[in-house]
């Protein structure tokens, strides 16, 4: 018999043979890799079929592989299952696809199956990936480990166990972090935090100058969306992201007086103009210059930085932190030409320069165009800014100082007169407190500083007397925006209301400095610069534009973004290459709901107080009042971080992994397959002892499940020996507690979960072993050893020692003692309701159906029997056969049993299979 | 020696299994430098796959020509390392085992410091043999396409079909008149109230459509000659002819005996004490209210563990300690089925369950909440104080202690008592004799290895299947010989086997044919033959399972087993006292 003909090249006669009958990829598909999975693959193998083994998670071996030992014979169970994985991975007729998922199974009408899966994106190049660890050790954030059942942690970068077949790395990603995902710039604040809270400083440093070279200027000026969307802003409050990154930079800065690095060494022999020196333009020079583009910045002004050098004021952002951050992008090679207007962008390109990004940001601010607006007194609040920035600040000692505007601009503004020294502040702006454009916090502060804040108030005239100003004439706005929300303010000009002042700052707004360019590039009517929104490309090619002269007045972290974006764009313009390519690989974001939900359990963690300067002091000085956490702090306030994303890229599994396999842009590979039948292997799942509320489970860390009992006893145990997991003390009376959630009707689960009594009593015995002194109390119904060798298991615990209880437990609470008291019944000798002191209690949990296997089924429905499971449409002549024909059942698909059970019924179900094959390849 | 060797050993701490009590590191560490060995390290599993990657890679790399692994037993992984060697391009049988987890770690778990000393020696024997092994090669041996069933049960019968269906050709030997085995007698079954004889008439059916079985009734398997792959089975029909048969493989379902309780058991003897299936015939006999010797019944009594999960005694010397699985079910069943009849037949009936522990495991236990549901009273016993029947005022009585009633004894006056008696094994010397496959403690075939491989046996091509190789159901005993039919299929279709070149080896020159070496072979493997002007013993390579019989009788010391060669084990010896000599 020659099998697997299907497969042979077109052309030959067999294709003939099998007319009309599309060839088969694999013969079998089986799905799920525990025991029945692996032994229905290596049978079915052995036979000679074409087995395809599609497992979900990263390694193949099932719940058995996680036992400690298997009963009766305590044979280890790494003994006992890592022979079968590695013969399974090696059979030359097996094809194993781990971390892969099957999404619909169909048959078709000629007895063939047309199957749907795919690999799920593992973030690791599984070809390259050696095994070797690393990245699993120096993964910077963790989170519960499921194959301990959560009693210790493990990294997000990890090999399940080290017994793992394939011995490949995984890296868990939920999603962006919101944080990361809110950032207009994507900063990785997930990666720095993680890197803080490890303590790796430089590498949170230098993880941040990825995305964004100004770090140290975003740390004290930096609007933070991220703060506002931190999942733990919805507990005990937001993750203070910028404190933690003020002291990344400022830790940083006072040790590196300057960049430890030159310009690129592959240079790329092309000339990059960038025109402004502002957060855009530095951003894009930095990641141009990183590239080896021979980058000039032009700037207007008498230094570089624009915003951050003339726009804020130094009790928001000195200008020494300034310098540094622009010291980041000239290290690079990066030539800043101060005073150096340009008034064409052709002409640069005419010049030689190979592309230009236009980063000009916004000039002056609009007009009030009232009456009086001429006079001396009248600032407009950019100039007065770059006044102030430039040392020669207007004389506001003693006088009444008027700033009209809502926006942070005019905030910036008002609260720089009171350091000035000016007797009263007060602010005035059209729209009412809570349609402020400015921050809140930054409404809040300016309060605290003593600014006098008025609400719903229009310019009607600013008064003069003698060509100097005396005053304002303020109408009442009785609404800013119209219906559609544009601005469109309405007055009513009956109330007035006359104020004294000395100085008026109007701050009404700003307008994008684009006007030089508009004969080159096309304008929107607003006059910002008209780009492609995904490459930030203009009209005119070659030239680029982001930044404030094409967004608007916006933070100075979007521009910095638009610049990255600009230069990726730039680059592979330069290059020749297409610019229709997406640019950051950002995953959708991490769903905070699934987060708040897993962190049910988390501690709370308050927020770390934040140090300023006293109201009474910051009211004198530009010294900064923000002052920077200690290390202990930010590293405290890392530790609040609830790794939404779950990996936080931090980037430093890539930086020690030898193969180079990490890749955080990989998607899932779809799969199309065509198989001569499907075995279901799919398993069942653990009820969750929580269930029983009363039997205290996650409410005491003492009271532990089963599975978790296998993991303390086995030998690669998480704490190295027999510990309750509340204090680490080895305990001395032990209970384990059968029927938890099995043949118990409150929880729906009628049946007998068939391996509890065995699994139980081996938990006992090896308990034994492992503590001597221990005293073990088995809590039982009945004692179900029903199998070959079992019942000699039961005789030989009870010699051994162990108690058994006929009676179940109905309620168990924690003593002051930390101890456990259990209520139960005593139904032999005399009865009666009693009570127990035991010190670690197990649950022995019951199972349930996975019932995966039917929403896998698209092809009509998959029968279920009246527990949930698979059903056997005939147990006692067709095993594992379903209703579907062809598609057959193994193992604790139909219903849980122990391993030999499990082997003999997968071994039936390739029986079957093969049978169902060769019937329907006879036709 | 020769040549100088490039032995790889490599130490494993079995997860903690060993290196719990002997310092791995250590013994690695003594083995290094030594000669020979030319790599000598630790892993935390060697079985694990990325371990054996690593080892196949340093085998490459370092050119290795030989290699120890000190592990667990050779049970569970020489066939994995043998895998793995040849992956690495290295002859298997250039690879030692060396058990340093039972024999070592295991056996001496409060002495540190000894069991590291005696891990040093046993790796050093190890390395001492392993030098002087030369590459082997594996028999190679055709498989026939045929299979002979042994039984034709359910699971028999139920196999045939399949293994018929994969194309191979059966044969089933059928000791009884008609095919069926105990469903033919049982009626309706368990948990699903399937129909027993209609489950084998369904089968049997299906046999008769397949041209490629053929069943033997009234026959018996009297001889067994070969080896797997190639067998040739005697079989005798009706007592009177022999046919032999050629198969590659074969599967025994013999079933099981239901035991017989001995007098005074329970009551057994007694007027109105049955058994389980005695009860079942009276219950579906058909028309008529139910009664025991011309009486209505009104109070039946069932007793559970009968002949199971027994404990020695003067009355018992020889108990089966065992669960017999499928009673508690099966008896269970039945109380239903007399609420049934009762319903039907308006005769109203007690029924009292005198039981231990009700094992109805899994999703039997529907059949238990049944039963209690149609009305069956449950009593809990303790096997020191177990029920007593005795005859009063003309009817049965059953004292019992009901534990879960503070001990109190009852007295339950019945009409019948019905023993749920387990399943033993099959007494049958004969074939017993014919197949060789060892026996468990319970007396039921023994399987290689519960979990892993519950088919199969030590004798190659010999398999196990249903209640032949301990209690079970019927779906559990057809699921059994379904994976028997997969791993023969597995063995068939490929259409040849190899075996163990581990046997033994004459040397000619030093043979003088005294026939000690014959005499002492249970496989049969010596044959005489002419050599030249003498006459020499002969190894028949498929017959020889290495057992080693013959080496130390030979008094010509002319006989040697590959891979436990004289100069082998002689120098795992010296090497192995290497240390106490030297001190």
């Amino acid at each position: 018999m020659t099998l697997n003909t299907d497969r042979r090249p077109v052309g030959t006669d067999v294709i003939n043979l099998n007319f009309g009958r599309k060839p088969l990829d694999y013969d079998v598909m089986i799905v799920g890799a525990g025991v029945a999975g692996m032994e229905t693959a290596a049978s079915m193998g052995d036979m000679g079929y074409k087995v395809l083994l599609v497992e979900k998670n990263a390694s193949i071996g099932g719940r058995a592989i996680l036992l400690s030992k298997v009963f009766p014979t305590l044979d280890c169970a790494s003994c006992v299952v890592t022979p079968k994985m590695a013969s399974v991975a090696h059979h030359p007729n097996v094809q194993l696809m781990t971390y892969s998922e099957v999404d619909g199974i169909v048959r078709k009408a000629d007895g063939t199956f047309a199957v749907e899966l795919h690999r799920k994106a593992a973030y690791v190049d599984f070809d390259a990936c050696s095994g070797c660890g690393k990245c699993t050790e120096i993964c910077t954030v963790t989170v519960p480990d499921e194959f301990n059942y959560g009693l210790v942690t493990r990294r997000v970068a990890h090999i399940p166990f080290p017994q793992a077949v394939p011995k490949k790395a995984i890296i868990d990603r939920r999603g962006e972090a919101p944080c990361t995902f809110t950032c207009p710039a994507n900063v990785k604040a997930s990666g720095y935090i993680s890197l803080v809270r490890a303590g790796r400083y430089e590498e949170a440093f230098n993880l941040h100058l990825e995305n964004a070279p100004l770090v140290g200027s975003l740390a004290r000026a930096c609007y933070a969306p991220c703060e506002s969307d931190c999942t733990r802003g919805e507990k005990e409050g937001t993750v203070h992201i910028r404190g933690i990154k003020r002291f990344m930079a400022d830790r940083y800065y006072s040790a590196h007086s300057a960049p430890e690095y030159g310009p690129a060494a592959e240079r790329r022999g092309k000339k990059v103009a960038v025109v402004g020196s502002g957060p855009s333009g530095l951003a894009a020079a930095f990641a141009l210059g990183r590239e080896g583009y021979d980058v000039t910045i032009f700037e207007a002004d008498s230094e570089p930085g624009g915003i951050l050098r003339w726009g804020i004021p130094a009790y928001r952002l000195p200008k020494d932190v300034v310098a540094r951050d622009v010291a980041n992008i000239t290290a690079l090679g990066v030539e800043i030409r101060t005073n150096s207007r340009i008034g064409s962008a052709t002409a640069l390109l005419e010049q030689g320069y190979s592309a230009v990004y236009l980063a000009t940001g916004d000039r002056g601010g609009r007009k009030l165009a009232v009456p009086g607006e001429e006079l001396a007194e009248v600032y407009d609040a950019v100039e007065y800014l770059h006044k102030l920035n430039g040392g020669t600040p207007p004389a506001f000692s003693g006088k009444t100082v008027i700033v009209i505007g809502g926006g942070n601009v005019a905030i910036d503004s008002a609260r720089s007169a009171v350091r000035l020294g000016a007797r009263a502040v007060r602010l005035f702006c059209l729209e009412s407190r809570s349609e402020m454009p400015a921050h809140r916090w930054e409404i809040q502060e300016a309060e605290d500083d003593g600014v006098e804040m008025s609400n719903s108030w229009g310019v009607g005239e600013i008064l003069g007397r003698d060509g100097r100003v005396s005053g304002i004439d303020l109408i009442r706005c009785t609404s800013v925006f119209d219906a559609e929300h544009r601005f469109r303010p309405t007055f009513d000009k009956t109330v007035h209301q006359k104020i004294d002042g000395d100085v008026i700052i109007t701050a009404i707004g700003l307008a994008p400095n684009t006007a030089a360019f508009a004969q080159e590039v096309e304008l929107q009517r607003n006059g910002v610069i008209k780009v492609d929104p995904g490459t930030l490309s203009t009209s005119r090619p070659g030239v680029f534009a982001g930044g404030d002269a094409v967004t608007g007045p916006s933070m100075i972290v979007t521009a910095i973004g638009q610049g990255r974006r600009a230069a990726f764009y730039i680059d592979r313009y330069l290059k020749g290459e297409s610019l229709n390519v997406p640019f950051d690989g950002v995953l959708e974001k991490a769903d905070k709901n699934l987060v708040l939900e897993e962190a049910e359990h988390f501690v709370e963690r308050q927020p770390v107080p934040q140090h300023t300067l006293s109201l009474e002091e910051r009211r004198k000085t530009f010294e900064c009042y923000e002052q920077v956490m200690t290390e202990a702090e930010a590293r405290q306030e890392a530790q609040r971080c609830m790794n939404c994303g779950e990996c936080s890229q931090c980037m430093e599994c890539v930086s020690v992994c030898a193969p180079q396999c990490i890749d955080f842009t990989q998607k899932p590979i779809p799969l199309s397959l065509n198989v001569g039948t499907v075995v279901m292997s799919t398993g069942f799942e653990i009820l969750d002892p929580a269930t029983k509320e009363l039997l205290g489970y996650g409410k005491y860390p003492d009271v532990i499940s089963g599975p978790q009992m296998d993991r303390l006893l086995a030998p690669t145990r998480p704490y190295n020996g027999v510990l309750r997991p509340s204090d680490g003390k080895e305990p001395e009376s032990i209970a384990i507690l059968l029927c938890v959630g099995s043949r118990d009707h409150t929880v729906c689960n009628p049946l007998c979960c068939r391996i509890g009594c065995m699994y139980a009593m081996k938990h006992a015995q090896l308990a034994m072993g492992a503590l001597p002194m221990a005293e073990v109390t088995i809590y039982t119904i009945d004692l179900r050893a029903f199998g070959k060798g079992y019942d000699e298991f039961y005789e030989q615990s009870k010699a051994m020692g162990i108690e058994f209880v006929k009676g179940k437990v109905a309620r168990i609470e924690q003593l002051a003692n930390g101890n456990l008291a259990l209520h139960y019944e005593d139904q032999l000798g005399e009865g009666g309701m009693r009570t127990r002191e035991h010190d670690l209690v197990v649950l022995t949990v019951g199972f349930l159906p996975n019932t995966a296997a039917f929403s896998l089924y698209k092809g009509g429905e998959l029968a279920a029997n009246n527990f949930g499971y698979v059903r056997e449409i005939d147990p006692n002549s067709e095993p594992a056969r379903t209703n579907v024909d062809g598609l057959f059942a193994a193992g604790a698909t139909i219903g849980v049993m122990d391993i030999p059970d499990t082997v003999l019924h997968s071994g039936a179900a390739a029986a079957q299979a093969a049978a169902y094959l060769e019937r329907t390849r006879a036709g | 020696m020769a040549q100088k060797r490039r032995i790889g050993v490599y130490v494993c701490h079995c997860g903690g299994n060993i290196s719990d009590h002997v310092n791995v590191k250590e013994v690695a560490d003594a083995l290094r430098g030594e000669a020979g060995v030319e790599v000598s390290r630790t892993h935390m599993f060697t079985c694990s796959d990325a371990s054996q990657q690593e080892m196949i890679d340093e085998i490459k790399e370092k050119k290795l020509d030989g290699l120890v692994i000190a592990s667990c037993s050779p049970k569970l992984h020489m066939f994995t390392f043998r895998a793995m060697a040849e992956r690495a391009g290295l002859n298997p049988y250039q690879y030692v085992h060396v058990n340093l987890r039972e024999q070592c770690s295991w056996a001496h778990t409060g002495d540190k410091v000894g069991a590291t000393q005696k891990g040093i020696n046993l790796v050093r024997a190890g390395v001492a043999k392993c030098a002087l092994t030369h590459p082997l090669t594996a028999i190679r041996i055709e498989t026939q396409p045929r299979v002979l069933v042994v039984g034709a049960g359910v699971a028999g019968m139920r196999a045939a079909i399949s293994l018929a269906g994969m194309g191979l050709s059966v044969f089933i030997v059928e000791r009884d008149k008609e095919p069926g085995g105990w469903a033919l007698h049982a009626g309706r079954m368990g948990p699903d109230d399937q129909y027993g004889p209609e489950i084998v008439a369904n089968l049997l059916r299906q046999i008769r459509k397949h041209e490629n079985i053929i069943l033997y009734t009234s026959a018996e398997l009297r001889g067994k000659t070969g080896h797997i792959g190639d067998y040739t089975a005697t079989v005798r029909l009706s007592g009177e002819e022999d046919v032999s048969l050629n198969v590659g493989t074969i599967i025994v379902t013999t079933g099981f005996t239901p035991y017989e309780p001995h007098d005074g058991e329970y009551g057994w003897g007694k007027p109105g004490v049955v058994t389980l299936k005695d009860f079942r015939k009276m219950l579906e006999a058909g028309d008529g209210p139910l009664t025991c010797n011309g009486i209505p019944v009104r109070d039946v009594g069932f007793i559970y563990c009968v002949g199971s999960r027994q404990t020695k005694s003067d009355t018992c010397p020889e108990p089966n300690t065992y669960c017999s699985r499928f009673c508690c079910m099966a008896t269970t069943f039945s109380a239903s089925l007399l609420h049934e009849f009762e319903k039907k037949s308006g005769q109203t009936i007690n029924q009292y369950h005198l039981y231990r522990d009700v094992r109805t495991y899994g999703h039997l236990e529907t059949v238990y909440t049944k039963a209690r549901a149609d009305g069956a009273l449950f009593l809990r016993w303790d096997p020191e104080q177990p029920p007593r029947v005795e005859q009063s005022n003309g009817r049965l009585a059953i004292k019992v202690k009901d534990t879960l009633l503070g001990d109190e004894e009852l007295e339950i006056g019945v009409d019948l008592v019905v023993l749920a008696t387990g399943m033993t094994p099959r007494k049958n010397d004969t074939l017993n004799n014919v197949l060789k496959v060892p026996e468990s403690k319970d007396g039921f075939y023994k399987e290689i290895h519960i979990k892993l491989r519950p088919v199969e046996t030590v004798i190659d091509g010999v398999f196990i299947a249903g209640t032949a190789q301990g209690p079970k159901n019927l779906a559990e005993s057809v699921a059994s010989s379904l994976a028997a039919v997969a791993k023969t299929g597995g063995q068939l279709k490929k259409g040849y086997v190899n075996l163990e070149p581990l046997i033994a080896k004459i040397d000619t020159d030093k043979c003088v044919w005294c026939d000690e070496c014959l005499k002492a072979c249970s496989y049969g493997a010596i044959e005489r033959v002419r050599c030249g002007d003498k006459e020499v013993a002969m190894v028949i390579e498929s017959s020889c399972k290495g057992e080693g019989a013959c080496v130390p009788i030979c008094a010509h010391d002319a006989i040697d087993i590959e891979g436990f060669r004289d100069d082998q084990i002689m120098a795992m010896i010296d090497a192995s006292l290497k240390e106490s000599v030297a001190a």
